[in-house]
């Protein structure tokens, strides 16, 4: 049985092209134009993954409201925006709703296809019991390589995909300065300089939320970070 | 702006308030008009006073027949004299020329004559005129009063009225009563109007006193004698009286014009103090109500005010309103520009996305890839327009620390030197922590900024220099190339949004002139400063930034 992912984007062209890529890659597609019909929708059948775009229409905030309801739905469907927005304060305000990946529109086909397949994968060995396969381990980090999780001193850090994936970049050869541009390919994310300095930040601070002395991500400036052991 | 050779408000009011001095002109004037009319009353006076006597005199020929009491030589002369000019100009009969002898009778007859005279004379004489009464001869027959005026009732003032007068004597001459009473003897010398009194026609005269202190009129009528002149009648008076009158006007004038003048000029002045104060308050509001970012402020200057300048200051205040949404408008132009076309170029990108996973022929794909390369060069586009934006609002949430300045330069110019492999970067930075306060990410975002100008100007293989120095309470970070110097009529807009001295021209990278606005919002964020100035000797350009240390 193919998975259920319900697009909710307003402009009738894109979510066309993004319904019939998804479709070509075996998945169910489900197209919405609207908050309404996508939440009645929704509430019938939960998809098992969902693509929202937050303004919808004439509702600038449509998207946050439909996370938000669609949290309250289940807290285990996994919730991308995908938005024009890219301002500081609609990033955190959308990760803040619960969902599981903040990306812009100028995110390309593949990189989206990229998290949506690692999203799916979370969601799936979520359920099944912990098996530590493919984990890499830096100290006191673990990383789960297929379950996309990371855990600081054995306590969970919650990021998200793209901040797995920074991590994940980091994290691979310690020491290494990486720099913005390389961090955002290895994110499969296309952004400016300043929203990967502003997701290191986040990822400090969800870090330091574990432990607050946390000091392992470092800038180099001009360069990049690098992981201190 | 300020022109050098204005006349400023309070100096335009004084200069028009010199009009006042057409006041104590006209006053000057009506004095003098009084003056006239009032030495022409006097002169009126004096006649009807002269044809008094004279009449009280007509057909007595005895009395003026008499020799006069004094008889000295000097007289005598004098009285030849004016007989000899009178007879040249054929006044007198040749006879009448012979002198006298005085006889004992006669000088008796004639004293009694002359103290007759004098009672006639004291009836109708006053304390400031002189009479006297003259014969045919020329000679005096009697003399009453004096010319001059006692003094005690010229001075009977307060001590400050008389400060006053001396001060006003400066500008206005009061008349003396200290002048020389001229003996008769000079006056019949020169008198025209005893001359024409004698040949039957009253006269009138004005003189100055032999030492030219005081005026004197005179009048002088005719004694009859059935049909011929026996004799004048000479009254005399200063005019001073008029005189001390026109003075005591004058004076009086000058005050009032005076306090007339401080007051005035004292309303004037205030006046045109609170009118300059409250327009320089205005200009100062309105010049400094765009700020050096370019945000407008609220004018509240005279906003209240009834009058013009209230007027003035709401039009200004609906003017920058109407400029403030407009320039809101154009603020949020460009990052509601991007925004609104990062889904057209969505629509774009995921169809071209779309294409490239269909099976195409090669000549598609070629035609994608074009496409998605001019796609990318958008994109850039629009991340610089939305940059300064977005740098804005990340400044308004930016959280402050302390770091050091030093090792982000170090770190920032290592990473340079990899990034720009065309230009050499020489950094000279002291090896202590120089600890300034702020973002140390936005400080290497402005130092990217301020080295991608240096390179880009910078002739190839030239160096690009950078340095960082204490510099009192203040660390200065100076980045030189030695580039084009910059062009004059840009310098002091260098750092404001949308402005570039690059020639408009096609490259892979779009300009849009907001690098150094970039670096200006990151150094101000600092609380810092930043300029640009070509380097000494034309080598180049310097940029300067000062950041405040923390100490």
């Amino acid at each position: 049985m193919s998975r259920r992912i319900a697009i909710v984007e307003d402009d009738p062209a894109i979510r066309a092209n993004y319904a019939e890529a998804l479709r070509k890659h075996g998945f169910e597609v489900s197209a919405y134009g609207a908050r309404a019909e996508a939440l009645a929708a929704m509430r019938a059948r939960l998809p098992d993954l969902a693509v929202i775009d937050i303004g919808l229409g004439s509702d600038a905030d449509a998207g946050f409201e439909l996370c938000r309801e669609l949290r309250a739905l289940s807290a285990s469907l996994p919730i991308i925006f995908l938005t024009a927005r890219d301002s500081d304060f609609d990033v955190v305000s959308g990760l803040r709703l619960g969902a599981d990946d903040y990306l812009t529109k100028e995110v390309s086909l593949p990189h989206l296809l990229a998290r949506i397949a690692a999203l799916f994968r979370r969601a799936e060995l979520a359920r099944e019991p912990a098996v530590a396969e493919e984990t890499l381990e830096r100290g006191a980090l673990a990383l789960d390589l297929k379950r996309f999780s990371i855990t600081w001193r054995g306590k969970p850090v919650a990021l998200t995909l793209t901040e797995f994936w920074m991590v994940h970049a980091l994290v691979r050869h310690p020491g290494h300065v990486k720099n913005r541009e390389q961090l955002m390919r290895e994110a499969n994310l296309v952004v400016d300089d300043g929203t990967v300095t502003s997701h290191v930040k986040r990822i400090r601070r969800k870090f330091q939320a574990v432990d607050a002395g946390f000091e392992h991500i470092e800038t180099a400036y001009g360069m990049g970070y690098r992981w201190k052991e | 702006m300020k022109r050098r050779f204005a006349l400023g408000l309070r100096a335009q009011l004084a200069l028009v308030a010199l009009a006042l001095l057409a006041l104590p002109w006209a006053g000057v004037s009506f004095v003098n008009e009084l003056e006239r009319t009032l030495l022409a009353g006097q002169e009126r006076a004096l006649l009807a006073t002269a044809r008094a006597v004279a009449t009280a005199l007509h057909d007595r020929p005895l009395l003026l027949e008499a020799a006069p009491a004094r008889d000295d030589a000097v007289r005598r002369e004098a009285e030849l004299e004016l007989q000899r000019i009178a007879q040249s100009e054929g006044r007198l009969p040749q006879t009448a020329i012979a002198q006298l002898p005085l006889a004992r009778e006669a000088e008796l007859a004639a004293r009694k004559a002359q103290e007759e005279i004098a009672a006639i004379l004291r009836g109708v004489q006053r304390t400031e005129s002189r009479l006297w009464v003259v014969n045919r001869r020329y000679q005096v027959l009697a003399l009453e009063g004096g010319l001059r005026r006692s003094t005690r009732e010229v001075h009977e003032d307060g001590l400050l009225r008389e400060a006053w007068r001396h001060v006003a004597g400066w500008l206005i001459r009061r008349p003396s009563e200290d002048f020389a009473e001229a003996v008769p003897d000079d006056v019949l010398a020169t008198g025209r109007d005893i001359a024409s009194a004698l040949q039957g026609t009253p006269g009138m005269r004005t003189r100055l006193t032999p030492d030219g202190r005081a005026v004197v009129m005179s009048a002088a009528h005719p004694v009859w004698n059935a049909t011929e002149v026996a004799g004048a009648v000479v009254v005399e008076e200063t005019t001073n009286p008029i005189a001390s009158l026109r003075s005591d006007a004058l004076e009086r004038l000058l005050l009032l014009t005076l306090v007339a003048f401080v007051g005035a000029a004292a309303i004037l002045i205030g006046f045109a103090t609170r009118l300059s104060q409250r327009i320089r308050r205005l200009r100062d509001e309105a010049e400094s109500a765009i700020d050096a970012r370019g945000r407008l402020a609220r004018i509240a200057a005279g906003s209240d005010a009834g009058d013009e300048i209230g007027d003035l200051s709401r039009s200004f205040s609906a003017m920058l309103a109407r400029l403030a949404q407009h320039h809101v408008y154009l603020e949020s132009m460009a990052g509601r520009l991007s925004h609104e076309l990062r889904t057209p170029i969505a629509v774009v990108r995921s169809s071209l996305e779309n294409l490239k996973l269909a099976a195409a022929p090669e000549e598609i794909r070629t035609y994608v890839a074009r496409a998605e390369e001019g796609l990318a060069r958008l994109n850039t586009i629009l991340q610089r327009m939305s940059e300064a934006t977005r740098l804005e609002q990340a400044l308004r949430t930016a959280e402050r620390e302390r770091y050091d300045l030093a090792a982000v330069v170090r770190g920032c110019v290592e990473g340079y030197r990899l990034a720009y492999a065309a230009t050499p970067i020489v950094l000279e930075a002291p090896a202590r922590a120089l600890e300034v306060s702020g973002s140390p990410d936005l400080a290497a975002q402005m130092l990217d900024k301020l080295v991608e100008n240096a390179a880009e100007f910078s002739p190839p293989g030239e160096t690009v220099r950078v340095w960082l120095e204490e510099q009192g309470r203040y660390a200065l970070l100076a980045v030189q190339n030695r580039g084009p110097t910059l062009p004059a009529e840009m310098r002091s807009r260098l750092f404001e949004s949308m402005v570039s001295v690059r020639e408009a021209r096609s490259g892979p990278v779009p300009h849009l002139g907001l690098g150094l606005y970039v670096a200006r919002l990151i150094a101000e964020f600092h609380g810092g400063a930043i300029e640009a100035a070509d380097a000494p000797g034309g080598a180049g350009v310097i940029v300067r930034v000062h950041l405040p240390l923390t100490r």
